[in-house]
């Protein structure tokens, strides 16, 4: 339970003397939380339905704000609004709680959904191969799973499927038994259930299939498999705008894509292709990560900006979609990437770790901004008269 | 870019009438809706600008399925499917032809 500060306590010591004359009500309570905006929705708490268990006796006041993630980065900011405008009322002892309820952000007109039980889908994305889009993928998945968030992570990227390396999972997935027969149970690792399109590969074997084949392994990944209740399915993307793709735009109810990108030229002109193409499916950006933004020597401590940075937020800024971070380039990523340890794993506390965190939370941040605006979307009606 | 918030199959006339979040609203015929599908069998493999119309007379339709965050697929009563016609497309086919202005 978390108690008011000291400074609080002072500031009130001569309300509490007089308790009982205290004005505060369950409606005047409510009225005051209704001036305390959450800085992402921009609407207030009560408005919301945020404000959860109030219990108001005399100058007592108890309650609990139900965030829309666990991951929530703005936590003290609304704590402090809630003490700012409960003050005036007299209250004399708060014990504000916070409590999470992630929703759901899958937006759009699409009707057919194949994973109902998982409430965000989050495509991580990028233009061309080699920036670090699984890296970014599996650590944003342990980030979102240490912030207190159920989450799964499924590899789709069926030409270089790395997340069994990256996550260190050796087995193969199991089975459970469901209502009308057997589904496939991901195996977890470091908190997280994983799927990925490599456990079905023979070792050293490339995929050479059209589309449609692909169709069928991707359709068979996503439905086939239990993952139960997520809040969030973090996707590892294969690089580029092709087939997996648009199979996943058509198939799936997608919350949002995050764009992973390096910060040199080159590599953002196939950003703008990546934007391009969720532009068209109507799959919302809902980040841009800059991998490799800049190199620290383990000599000197210098920063080395190899790849210049800055380029994937203002590539951000361009587009007008948000940017979640920038991750550096430290040899540990790979180290401990190759043992199977996400760094976040293992240095949660590192500048890398730490930078993931951030991003993660930033994420959740924009996708419950997403599921504002998916509640507030008309859908599609389709009728015959 | 706008956004269909209600497809109506009115099967007595023959129409489908879709309204867009916008407010705006477009009404094609059946064998229009079916004449321009752009699936490759119909429109061939070239991203050719002029669009091409298939005549399939008295063709009914029979579903209407969204496709994705985007797109519309209708199921035809002469067997054709492949068709998945994006909000865009939709609306530039609007026989009023307006709608690609506004």
């Amino acid at each position: 339970m978390a108690l008011f500060g000291r400074r609080f306590w002072q500031r009130n010591a001569e309300g509490e003397k007089r308790s009982d004359m205290s004005s505060a009500t369950q409606e005047s309570v409510l009225a005051a939380l209704g001036t305390v905006q959450d800085p992402e929705l921009h609407k207030d708490i009560v408005t919301l339905g945020m404000v959860k268990d109030l219990a108001v006796a005399g100058g007592k006041v108890s309650l609990t704000v139900e965030l829309t993630t666990p991951a929530c980065p703005l936590k003290d900011q609304i704590k402090a609004d809630v003490e700012r405008a409960l003050a005036p009322l007299g209250v004399t002892e708060l014990a504000l709680e916070f409590g999470a309820q992630v929703r759901g952000s899958k937006a759009g007109a699409g009707t057919t959904d194949l994973l109902p039980s998982v409430k965000n889908i989050v495509l991580v994305a990028s233009g061309k191969g080699g920036v670090g889009k699984s890296t970014v993928a599996a650590n944003l998945a342990v980030a979102l799973q240490r912030h207190g968030a159920s989450v799964g992570l499924l590899d789709a990227d069926i030409y270089g499927p790395s997340v069994p390396i990256l996550m260190g999972v050796n087995e193969e997935p199991g089975k459970v038994e469901v209502d009308d027969g057997y589904k496939l149970a991901p195996p977890v690792a470091h908190g997280v259930p994983v799927m990925s399109i490599g456990f079905f590969l023979e070792r050293d074997q490339a995929v050479i299939w059209r589309g449609p084949m692909l169709g069928k392994a991707l359709q068979q990944l996503m439905s086939d498999v239990h993952w139960g209740e997520l809040d969030y399915l973090v996707v590892d993307m294969p690089p580029g705008t092709g087939d997996v793709q648009i199979t996943f735009s058509q198939q799936l109810k997608c919350s949002g894509a995050v764009l992973v990108a390096t910060p040199q030229d080159v590599a953002l002109a196939d950003v703008v292709r990546a934007k391009s193409m969720f532009d068209k499916v109507h799959i919302p950006i809902v980040g841009m990560v800059e991998n490799m933004s800049y190199f620290v020597c383990d000599g000197c401590g210098k920063q080395h900006e190899i790849f210049s940075r800055g380029g994937a937020q203002r590539a951000a800024d361009s587009f007008g979609v948000p940017f979640l971070g920038e991750i550096p380039m430290v040899s540990a990523i790979r180290e401990w990437g190759d043992k199977g340890v996400p760094i976040l794993a293992q240095e949660p506390d590192s500048p890398t770790g730490k930078a993931f965190l951030e991003a993660a939370a930033r994420l959740a941040g924009q996708l419950s901004v997403a599921s504002e605006a998916a509640e507030g979307a008309p859908g599609l009606k389709i009728v015959t008269t | 870019m706008a956004v269909p918030v209600e497809i109506n199959h009115v099967k007595a006339q023959g129409i489908i009438r879709i309204t867009w979040d916008d407010g705006y609203s477009c009404e094609y015929t059946k064998e229009y809706l079916r004449g321009y599908c752009p699936c490759a069998l119909c429109q061939g493999h070239t991203a050719a600008v002029e669009k091409r119309f298939v005549e399939v007379p008295n063709v009914e339709l029979d579903v209407i399925e969204p496709v994705g965050n985007y797109a519309i697929g209708f199921r035809w009563s002469d067997g054709h499917v492949t068709g998945i016609y994006t909000f865009d497309y939709l609306r530039s086919l609007c026989p009023r032809g307006e709608c690609e202005k506004s």
